[in-house]
């Protein structure tokens, strides 16, 4: 009975969304769906709070022999990610206002929803890459949502890369099954690791996911489309669906198998550069939804560089494990929290309660993510703190003077975002109260993030908060505010101005005109000057055919046998001989 | 005459008597033309089922009729006919039930539906043909029963495309006839049997063995649309939908890519082929084929040239599966035979309702024409994402076998030609989803029809919507009993016996 019951679970976690999204297509059950489409994400977190640990699921019959499960890794990945989903799809209740808009926008959604919900529970890598493509697919409704320009260009940016990362990863996969010989993750990590192709595999796989983590160099689509998406939307793409990449990383990369010095390194550098030059560039974007994408990009620069040392020392790798997933959390939370409040601070307050409620929504996430003292932020960062002193020189010697460094930048883009959404101004006459949805929705979310360091996997590290450790995380964030205000002091009193700007998306703007012009002239070359060729050199032909009078013959023979009698004639006497020899 | 040796022609009779019953049909006859038609498909499908059951379970079904000295005409059911025949009896159904509504009140049905079934009697006696001479006479029926059914219309551009489409295949059939006499002579036998049947002679006549083997696979490739035998496919698009639909999927092209595997496995045996040392260059033709058909297809802007372009590329992926020699991409390129065949009349069935509803033939002219047809364009989208082997669909199961299968046979640079054929193909599918679903609809289509409130005639919607349920069902249970995969697995076992 028990097993019956843990396989319906298992099943509804991407069974329902799908379920709803394609009720959201005909007319007849619309209804139904558009009612029970905020709840697409329940039955996850009801599995990932689910006491019975280590459940899976068997299906045979599926692509070619699939497996679903819950081990420890997926549980705390399904926890976050359920969380956000069901947060932002009660938010987008009140979001829309109009129906066909909001109708359209959750098939695109709940979609999404499946596929980031059911690459959780994969055990296997085809039913991984299934829902992994299903995610990558259906986010491009809703990057584009929005329909303008802007949103146009970022969804083709976004599905250029997000085709290429599928097609890399399809190399990957495939490689890593010849390689082990089956599919299932267990049986893949220690056969990667002793696999010939092994460089190729971690290669491709680093590509692959790296592009939906936003490693630095692929994440040139993620200031672009995480901002233009609306709300609810950019929440989960930031907070959630990011964190895709990293599992991916987790679930194939020989991590605790075998070291990697090598990969090991270029990951903590590449990590470790997309830290610093994020918050830079970040620093510069005047929208905050963009300042808070490049923020996701530094902090999964973070969480890179613990995959990195995880390929570095693999015999840490049980502890920075860990210490990856605390981080997973602890980001996806705050961030999909911040993003919600944006969409809060751009429907101004009614009142002056409520207007500090939203200052306070906004602060508490945003300290978290700075890394101030008693958040999950501090713990997070702790926990990597340690592990990178304990990897071998030269990286652990660089990351400790590397880390807080980190912190300080970190507060810095976090006081950066506070500065562009504080609510500045009482309600406007006649502007619409903010709805309830909406509210109840982010407030859950700031709640879980406030009280995040008291749950489960993170409470255990209460033992370890001492005063040290408390200043350490104090110093960078009072700093970091300091020199923002510092900052903030400058630019209001016109001491000194710059009009720098970095357009968001960065590095693209270095090859995107040229790509644009590869391929304008493709097109001009395949569309016009071929057809062009072509018909030239037909006509040649043509004037040499006509020439030769031998063509006609087959021109006339072709006329008669154009007549269908002929042809008819001919299969009666076929059709005829055909019964004369079945009677032999 | 027993059950077991009837079977193969009853299955091949069940569409040729209702087709030369239909020749002698006046047109107004409509409602005893369309029993006939289905009752003929229904029967054929009733009857191959039993056949897919008794071949699974070992039964032997043979009919052999005596036709020159020393040689019959033979209709065998193995293993992998069997595949090949369901296919084709399934798609036949669809298709007639879409011919039927697509052609209603045009001229000249008696002709088409006649020609129709003759086709496919000429495909599944390539099926269940048991020697290459039974194979050359029904390959050869088949070029001449395409032929009325491309230039139907009777406009000059489908008589001018007719008449290259007879120029190939003739010259192709040719090169058949040349490369089995020359066979035959050499070998003396021309049954298919299991790992081939020349393998002695691959040290006495090796260059002639070799010289058989071009001239097969050349003649063969005239209709698989090798690359640079393909010329002809783009120009027949201008054939009326379900002919294309056919054409693409189950018959003509089909019939080729069939014979390629035929040729390969049960008349050299992959192993001598191999040997001989003609596989590799075919693995390269195979690999050429496929992306040059992918970047041409890029480049038109007319909805069906592109998916003309489409099969030559996706034809390839058979012939590519055959040619790396393994287990394991046998069953990639098998499994694609079926998978094709699924996908690409899907997407046909759709350009076709475009057409006829709307008068749209143009990708230009396709903005937001999945608000006004959702359903056809919902199919439509299954078959593009499917071809570019997005997973569940079945596309991806035959890319997935296709890349183990030649990772394993080490020849890895085939993952660099698949991969870049997925990224053409998104290139040249994903322009078209985002022009239907999410461009805004124009004011007005080029020649709208009116269908009441559903988007099109219930016969022009269906079909493609069920071929889009099977490639769904097809990739998402490839693991279920009876699946192509399944028996794709069942047929490789018997060729990699050890």
């Amino acid at each position: 009975m028990n097993d019956v019951l843990s396989a319906f679970l298992l099943l509804s976690v991407p069974g329902l969304p799908l379920m709803l999204a394609l009720g959201l297509m005909p007319p007849r059950l619309r209804r139904a769906a558009v009612f029970l489409a905020p709840w697409g994400a329940l039955p996850a977190l009801v599995v990932s709070l689910w006491p019975t640990p280590g459940i899976t699921l068997e299906l045979p019959w599926l692509l070619i022999g699939s497996r679903l499960g819950l081990d420890e890794t997926a549980r705390v990945f399904l926890f976050f990610t359920a969380l956000l989903w069901l947060a932002a799809s009660v938010y987008t209740m009140g979001y829309f206002r109009c129906r066909s808009s909001r109708r359209r926008f959750f098939t695109w959604f709940l979609f999404a929803m499946a596929g980031n919900l059911g690459l959780i529970l994969a055990q296997d890598m085809v039913i991984f890459y299934t829902f992994f493509a299903l995610m990558s697919l259906a986010s491009y409704g809703l990057v584009v949502h929005e329909h303008t320009l802007e949103a146009l260009r970022a969804g083709r940016v976004y599905i250029v890369l997000a085709v290429v990362g599928e097609v890399l990863l399809f190399a990957a996969f495939a490689l890593a099954a010849v390689a082990a010989g089956g599919i299932e993750f267990e049986a893949v990590r220690p056969a990667v690791a002793g696999s010939q192709m092994r460089d190729w595999i971690v290669g491709l796989m680093l590509l692959g996911f790296g592009i939906k983590a936003g490693v630095i160099g692929l994440h040139v689509w993620l200031p672009l489309a995480h901002p233009v998406a609306p709300t609810p939307a950019s929440a989960v793409l930031s907070g959630a669906m990011i964190a895709a990449g990293l599992l991916g990383w987790l679930r194939v990369l020989p991590l605790g198998e075998t070291a990697l010095p090598g990969w090991g390194g270029a990951m903590i550098a590449a990590g470790a550069m997309a830290f610093f030059y994020a918050v830079l560039v970040g620093l510069l974007q005047s929208n905050p939804k963009t300042v808070l994408a490049y923020c996701s990009v530094s902090k999964m620069g973070i969480m890179t560089i613990g995959v990195g040392l995880g390929l570095v020392a693999p015999d840490n790798w049980p502890f920075i494990s860990s210490a990856v997933l605390v981080f997973a959390l602890h980001h996806g939370l705050a961030k999909g929290a911040l993003f919600l409040g944006v969409g809060m601070a751009a429907t101004q307050p009614v009142s002056k309660r409520q207007r500090n409620l939203l200052i306070v929504g906004l602060l508490l996430p945003a300290l978290s993510l700075a890394g101030a003292p008693l958040t999950s932020g501090m713990i997070a960062k702790n926990l990597m703190k340690v592990q990178a002193m304990s990897a071998e020189s030269p990286w652990g010697d660089w990351l400790q003077i590397l880390l807080p460094w980190g912190s300080l930048a970190t507060s810095m883009l976090m006081a950066r975002f506070l500065y562009l959404v504080w609510p500045r101004h009482e309600r406007a006459s006649g502007a619409q109260a903010t709805p309830k949805a909406m509210w109840l929705s982010w407030l859950v979310l700031v709640l879980a993030v406030t009280l995040s360091p008291w749950f489960a996997p993170l409470a255990d590290e209460q033992d370890h908060w001492t005063m040290m450790t408390m200043i350490s995380a104090f110093w960078p964030v009072a700093f970091g505010g300091g020199l923002a205000v510092c900052v903030w002091l400058i630019d209001r009193y016109q001491w000194f101005s710059w009009s720098f700007k970095i357009p968001s998306g960065d590095l693209l703007f270095i090859v995107e005109n040229r790509l644009c012009s590869l391929v304008a002239f493709a097109r001009l070359f395949g569309f016009e000057t071929l057809p062009k060729w072509r018909k030239g050199f037909l006509s040649g032909w043509g004037r040499i055919r006509d020439r030769s009078g031998s063509w006609s013959v087959l021109d006339s023979g072709e006329n008669r046998f154009a007549l269908w009698a002929v042809g008819t004639t001919l299969f009666l006497i076929l059709g005829m001989f055909s019964v004369f020899l079945a009677a032999c | 005459m027993n059950w077991n040796a009837g079977l193969p022609l009853l299955i091949l009779g069940s569409s040729l008597l209702p087709g030369l019953v239909i020749f002698f049909l006046p047109e107004e006859r409509v409602a005893t033309r369309t029993t006939l038609n289905l009752a003929g498909a229904v029967i054929k499908l009733v009857l191959v089922g039993v056949m897919v059951w008794g071949v699974f379970h070992g039964h032997y079904y043979e009919t052999r009729l005596p036709l020159l000295p020393g040689l019959d005409l033979v209709l065998r059911a193995d293993a992998l006919s069997v595949l090949f025949v369901t296919l084709s009896s399934v798609l036949w159904l669809l298709t007639t039930v879409y011919a039927i509504g697509y052609l209603e009140g045009s001229p000249h049905r008696s002709r088409f539906f006649g020609f129709f079934s003759l086709c496919v009697t000429a495909t599944v006696g390539v099926a269940l043909a048991g020697n290459l001479i039974t194979f050359l006479l029904f390959y050869e029926l088949l070029t001449l029963a395409t032929y009325p059914l491309i230039v139907h219309r009777g406009t000059e551009v489908a008589r001018r495309a007719g008449r290259s489409y007879l120029i190939y295949t003739v010259a192709g059939g040719t090169l058949l006839l040349v490369a089995t006499v020359w066979l035959y002579d050499l070998a003396g036998s021309l049954e298919f049997t299991h790992r081939g049947f020349v393998a002695e002679l691959v040290d006495t006549h090796r260059v002639a063995l070799t010289a058989v083997f071009v001239l097969l696979i050349a003649g063969l490739g005239v209709k698989a649309a090798l690359v640079p035998f393909h010329g002809w496919l783009p120009q027949a698009m201008v054939a009326p939908a379900p002919v294309s639909a056919l054409l693409h999927a189950v018959a003509v092209v089909k019939a080729g890519a069939f014979g390629i595997v035929r040729v390969v496995y049960d008349v050299y045996g992959v192993t001598v082929a191999a040997d001989l040392g003609v596989t590799g260059p075919l693995t390269i033709l195979a690999a050429v084929t496929i992306i040059y058909g992918s970047v041409r297809a890029l480049f038109q802007d007319d909805l069906k040239r592109r998916l003309a372009f489409s099969t030559v590329s996706q034809i390839s992926y058979i012939v590519l599966g055959v040619a790396i020699v393994g287990p394991i991409a046998t069953i990639g390129g098998l499994v694609h035979l079926v998978h094709q065949g699924v996908m690409k009349i899907t997407l046909f069935f759709c350009a076709g309702n475009l057409a006829e509803t709307l008068g749209i033939h143009k990708i230009s002219e396709m903005n937001g024409v999945g608000r006004r047809m959702p359903w056809t364009m919902a199919a439509f989208t299954i078959g593009a994402l499917g071809m570019i082997g997005v997973p569940p669909l079945a596309g991806f199961i035959s890319k997935w076998y296709l890349g183990l299968g030649a990772l394993e046979a080490g020849q890895g640079w085939v993952i660099v030609v698949l991969a870049g054929s997925s990224v053409l193909n998104a290139g040249y599918f994903l322009p078209v989803l985002y022009a239907a679903w999410f461009k805004s609809p124009p004011d007005g289509w080029p020649a709208e029809r009116s269908f009441g409130r559903s988007e099109t005639a219930w016969s022009l919607l269906a079909p493609p919507v069920v071929t889009a349920l099977l490639t769904l069902a097809a990739g998402l249970l490839a693991s279920a009993p009876f699946s192509p995969l399944q028996w794709a697995r069942f047929i490789t076992g018997q060729e990699f016996l050890p």
